[in-house]
């Protein structure tokens, strides 16, 4: 298993204590996966001490793709097809809370949050938290061909057990992806991503 | 202020933000921080038609001029990114030229009228809502009461058709027109044949090929499908290679790929066919009418006229009428002196007793044509005549576009209210009351019947990217306000009136299902059927009317002016897009800037070299340039290149050169006569450095543009055997054996890394074929190269500098012409990165950025580069360019940088770039592959280059697949690697031209 040696310091450090409380770092959180399979995500009120970068919307992964067992490619639509995963339109999301409104209040309140992008018109702006520098090129089906489509994790960790999303592996970070190349024994050629 | 000084006008953060709507595509290197918060906004409804990441293609139509091309369209996340050839059009077949490419600078050019505009009291111009704009033309319109007229450059097709009844709705009348409209070729049509229509030609299957100076490689009618049949005749397969003799007094592009240039006296090319015709009217046993018109003009007098030897017109004439069949052409804009259309109608004559009618010249094809200038005079008569009250200019710039002598401008003024569609603030418009800006053809519903059995449709391919209107909506709106006699056209939208057209066209061919009909039309570009039979035609009771009559020009200088469309601008309409002003002119390698071209004899005479300021002075005005001295240029012309000199038309554009035309006088008659004065040269003593690409004219004896005469290559001889033979079985060694010892043990020391890790896998190695013997210098390749790959346009200050980045250039050599009287000929080598197995950049790169892929490649990484141009140092191809200034957020200025490749990085400061063999599309192709689990296709995909080029001349895939089509090439006997005694190795091997021995 990878370690989280990658972590970029700032962003784990602050986060450690908040994700202590729904249930450890991502290590253990993926033994804790093999244990029970299904999760209850939990209520959150304290938005602020989690990992990653605030959103707009408090869009929950954990409850999702954890609790609800929604497929990564039900939002990310064009992952197995496109160098881009793809972001779901509004419309993807209304899709479902055009009915769902939420069972807690926080969940209400950042329901009704969408609701109104959707009659305004106006797109959320998600702050983007895995970026790969413009002289790299991932092409997402590739890896998702080779390694299946739930190889989310691999890079992206257990993003079903994170309220919010935050950087698990720097997907940023050469070293990150060579570890994975020489491992696997495919190809290390430099002009394969940076053309 | 220098063009590296210019402040940039582009928010690259805005751009970076419409990318992030779908996450993806490599902009700047901006490093490796990710600190800068970046934003993913997604789409509110999704597209079903767009993946991001994976581009989207539609077909449309190209309105670049006015051949009517196919296009398709590449779009990314909803931004048209590059436009490419469609194959399945009859036109360009899957090829397209430079202005066809550049058409997309000005879909995103920053000059186009951003809103709908007004001018105000005090003269400036304001913008308004389009609401307040229609209302003001409908207005207009009823207060005009029949008197309007319409100015329209618009193809025909079902907008020309509804303008030409709206227009008759309100009395008025539509006047077609666009500069170059080929009135002399039809003239000479209805005199000759009793036909007012432009003839479809097929060069592919002509055996000799004569042009009287017409162009058909640049401008001249159909110039990409023109070319496209020229390398099949021209270009060596099966041992034959049809004969090209280009007779004018200049050498353009065309001109240039003649195997034999006849140097005619400005204006005297009539005598020259007429003595041909005779020639070959006697051999081929013409009718005794004809033959007995001819007999006057023998070689004799010919010579007389045109300085050409009596004894080479003799065999020319043979030569020609014993090809069967052959083609004989003439009409170019340069050669358009005030008896072209005598010159024509001559080359009428000469193709018909030469028995190329129906075969090579097939009429009833009905190419697209305007009015002419007989019907822009007309019109311009009823301004001055204060008939007109309202003037609607669409696709037209005619206060550039005419000789100002013509005074265009004034007789505008005398129009109460003009209005103007153009999608840029050009000359016309900046005299027009009210600016309606019109989508640009890849933003709107259209259609365009270029020719008999095409019907080419256009989409929208992208959001408008300005506040415009299609002009078809226009119409409709005004006409809604206006009600009257407009009332009737009640369609909701032009795409409604579109579709109602098209729906018509199913009934009409029996389709069944309108809507399906409509579809596939649309999937694959529009309707094409199979191009009518050739009409059958006979002489007109005119035809043996045809005589010739010593040319006389204007003035008293001691030249005569010679002005010719450019390759790439075109009649102007190229001036305001960056890829067309930095491509170099193909015969003269200038670029940015006009010059002023002088035949070698005159620069001797007037003692002027090239740079030198000079200053033509015509009885119609005078203009400055610098000088250029073309070896292909009669002594008695000085030559300039039209579509400089623009006084609008966005910044690109503006204060550009000086306009040729001001030098020309009033046109009377059915054309303008662009050779028709006489111009003084001075010498100002003013110096400019030209902004020319090229480096050293002379090959040197570096065998970089090798050919090979048509005997020996019907011998199937090597360049080594035939050279060998040359030098009567001499061996040359090229490397001293020292040499070749030491290149031997440095090249197995490469290949003992090539035993290591990936370099050992079973892969493709990528290898191109260039076959010059195609080739036409034509530029597409390089067009297509810059769209591709996101390289940026430097300017004319930093190529003055030698900063210019084209990873694919080409190189034009003079060859020969060292005896007196024997003007030197051109050779033409597209030039990239020759990915060498044993490749001088890699060793030197202390960083290794410059490495060698294990698919063959020369790999650039562009991260790892930290720019000590050792690499550049050692290329010997000098195919490696250099950042040297943030090229990158200077070259796109606002909204241009939304034309750029999101699969390709751009650029920054401090790093060296060169041709990758367009590997985005190579790594595009593999991982389509892999997902698909199958190997590689050949010809699945092909390099920007080798898709762009018109005459097919360069292959690229894979030499390791025994059955590709580039091993095949690359197995010819031709084929030979450009300064192969280095032992670089390269990976494109080109095929040297193919050589007609001049018969004496």
């Amino acid at each position: 298993m990878r370690t989280l040696a990658l972590v970029v310091g700032g962003v784990a450090a602050s986060g450690i204590a908040a994700v202590l409380a729904f249930g450890g770092p991502p290590t253990q959180a993926q033994q804790a996966k093999a244990a029970a399979d299904s999760i209850t995500a939990p209520v959150l009120t304290d938005t602020g001490a989690l990992k990653g970068p605030r959103q707009p919307i408090f869009f929950r992964h954990d409850i999702h793709a954890g609790q609800f067992k929604l497929q990564c490619q039900y939002c990310h639509y064009s992952v197995a097809v496109s160098p881009e995963p793809g972001i779901p339109s509004l419309q993807t999301c209304m899709g479902c809370h055009l009915v769902v409104s939420g069972s807690d209040s926080g969940g209400k309140a950042e329901i009704k949050k969408l609701r109104q992008a959707w009659t305004d018109k106006k797109p959320v702006e998600w702050i983007r938290v895995h970026l790969i520098a413009r002289h790299a090129h991932f092409p997402h089906q590739r890896h998702i061909k080779a390694l299946g489509p739930n190889a989310c994790t691999t890079c992206h960790g257990d993003v079903d057990r994170m309220p919010q999303v935050f950087k698990v592996n720097n997907v940023n970070n050469m070293g990150f992806c060579i570890t994975c190349h020489i491992e696997r024994k495919v190809t290390r050629d430099c002009s394969v991503c940076h053309y | 202020m220098s063009e590296v000084d210019r402040p940039s006008g582009m928010d690259r953060r805005k751009f970076l933000t419409v990318l992030g709507a779908t996450g993806g595509g490599a902009l700047a290197l901006s490093g490796c921080s990710t600190s800068n918060v970046e934003k993913l906004v997604p789409y509110l409804v999704q597209s079903e038609d767009q993946i991001p990441g994976v581009a989207t293609w539609y077909a449309s139509t190209c309105t670049e001029c006015e051949a009517g091309c196919g296009l398709h369209v590449r779009t990314r996340e909803g931004r048209a990114v590059k436009l490419e050839g469609n194959p399945e059009h009859p036109v360009n077949q899957g090829k397209l030229c430079s202005r066809g490419q550049a058409s997309l600078q000005g879909l995103y050019n920053p000059g186009r009228i951003k809103a709908p505009m007004a001018r105000k009291p005090d003269g400036s111009f304001g913008e308004i809502t389009w609401d307040d704009a229609i209302g003001r033309l409908a207005a207009k319109l009823g207060a005009a009461g029949g008197k309007m007229a319409v100015l329209s450059g618009a193809g025909p097709g079902t907008f020309s058709d509804f303008l030409a009844e709206w227009t008759a709705a309100l009395g008025g009348k539509v006047t077609r027109w666009s500069p170059f409209d080929h009135e002399a070729i039809r003239a000479a049509n209805r005199r000759v044949f009793g036909l007012d229509q432009l003839p479809a030609h097929d060069f592919s299957a002509a055996k000799y090929i004569l042009s009287f100076g017409a162009d058909f490689l640049d401008t001249w009618l159909s110039p990409t499908e023109n070319q496209r049949g020229f390398a099949e005749a021209h270009g060596f397969s099966d041992g034959e290679v049809a004969k090209f003799v280009y007779a004018g007094p200049r050498r353009d592009l065309t001109g240039l790929n003649a195997d034999e240039w006849l140097a005619v006296r400005p204006g005297t090319e009539t005598a020259l066919v007429l003595a041909i015709a005779n020639a070959v009217a006697t051999a081929n046993g013409a009718p005794a009418a004809l033959t007995g018109a001819l007999a006057k003009y023998t070689p004799a007098a010919a010579a007389q006229e045109t300085g050409v030897p009596a004894d080479r017109i003799v065999r020319v004439a043979r030569e020609f009428a014993a090809a069967k069949p052959s083609l004989a052409v003439a009409g170019g804009i340069g050669a358009q002196h005030a008896g072209a259309a005598d010159l024509c109608a001559a080359v009428n004559l000469l193709n018909y007793v030469a028995g190329n009618i129906g075969q090579t010249v097939r009429f009833g094809a009905e190419l697209a044509s305007g009015d002419g200038f007989a019907g822009l005079d007309q019109l311009a008569a009823a301004m001055e005549g204060g008939q007109v009250a309202v003037l609607l200019v669409h696709d037209a710039n005619p206060v550039y576009a005419l000789p100002k002598a013509f005074g265009f401008a004034d007789k505008l003024k005398k129009v109460p209210f003009k209005v103007s569609t153009s999608l840029f603030f050009d000359e016309t418009a900046a005299q027009c009351d009210l600016l309606l800006p019109q989508h640009h053809a890849l933003e709107r519903w259209d259609d365009l019947a270029p020719r008999a059995g095409v019907r080419s449709l256009m989409q929208p391919v992208m959001e408008p990217v300005f506040d415009t209107r299609a002009a078809g909506d226009i119409l409709l709106l005004a006409a809604k306000k206006a009600g009257g006699a407009l009332a009737k056209f009640t369609d909701a939208s032009w795409e409604a009136r579109l579709r109602g057209r098209w729906q018509a066209l199913a009934t009409e061919r029996k389709a069944g299902n309108a809507d399906d009909f409509w579809r596939a039309a649309l999937q694959h570009g529009g309707i094409f059927d199979e191009a009518p039979p050739p009409a059958t035609v006979s002489l007109a009771a005119s035809a043996g009317e045809v005589t010739y009559t010593k040319p006389t020009f204007e003035g008293n200088g001691s030249f005569v002016f010679l002005a010719y469309p450019h390759a790439l601008l075109h009649d102007g309409r190229g001036a305001n897009k960056p890829w067309l002003l930095e491509n170099a002119d193909p015969v003269t390698k200038i670029t940015w800037h006009h010059w002023i071209e002088l035949s070698p004899e005159s620069a001797r005479t007037l003692n002027v070299e090239n740079g030198e300021i000079l200053r033509l002075t015509s009885p119609h005005g005078s203009l400055e340039g610098p000088a250029y001295v073309h070896p292909g240029l009669h002594g008695e012309a000085v030559a300039m290149p039209l579509g400089f000199g623009h006084s609008e038309y966005g910044a690109f554009a503006k204060g550009r050169g000086a306009n040729a035309l001001d030098l020309l006088g009033a046109p009377k008659g059915d054309f303008v006569p662009y050779l028709s004065t006489r111009v003084t040269v001075e010498k100002t003593g003013a110096w400019k450095k030209l902004a020319s690409v090229e480096g050293v004219p002379r090959q040197l004896g570096r065998g970089i543009a090798e050919a090979i005469p048509l005997a020996a290559a019907r011998k199937g001889l090597s360049l080594e055997e035939y050279h060998l033979e040359e030098r009567h079985g001499e061996a040359h060694e090229i490397n001293p054996p020292r040499e070749v010892e030491a290149l031997k043990g440095w090249a197995e020391g490469q290949q003992r890394g090539a035993t290591k890790g990936d370099y050992t896998r079973d892969l493709p190695h990528w290898g191109m074929a260039i076959d010059l013997a195609r080739c036409t210098g034509c530029q597409a390749c390089v067009t297509a190269c810059y769209a591709e790959n996101n390289i940026p346009t430097v300017g004319e200050q930093e190529i003055l500098r030698g900063r210019e980045l084209t990873w694919m250039r080409i190189e034009r050599y003079w060859e020969g012409g060292d005896d007196a009287g024997a003007p030197p000929s051109a050779r033409f080598v597209p030039m990239l990165c020759q990915h060498c197995a044993n490749a001088p950049c890699e060793p030197v790169c202390p960083v290794y950025a410059a490495y060698h892929t294990a698919d063959g490649l020369n790999g650039q990484v562009y991260n790892r580069c930290v720019g000590t141009r050792y690499c550049a140092n050692n290329c010997p191809y000098k195919v490696r360019y250099f950042n040297w200034y943030k090229y990158n957020e200077m070259a796109w200025p606002e909204p241009l940088n939304l034309q750029l490749n999101p699969d390709v990085t751009v650029r920054a400061r401090g790093v060296m770039e060169k041709c990758t063999f367009c590997i985005q599309r190579i790594r595009g192709a593999q991982n389509q592959a892999r997902l698909e689990d199958r190997p590689i296709r050949d010809g699945e995909f092909t390099t920007a280059c080798a898709q762009a080029c018109p005459s097919d001349a360069i292959v690229f895939g894979n030499v390791r697949d025994p059955q590709s089509r580039v091993t095949a090439i690359k197995q010819d006997p031709r084929g030979y690697h450009v300064l192969e005694d280095v032992n670089t190795r390269p990976a494109v091997t080109y095929l040297a031209k193919v050589l007609h021995s001049v018969e004496a």
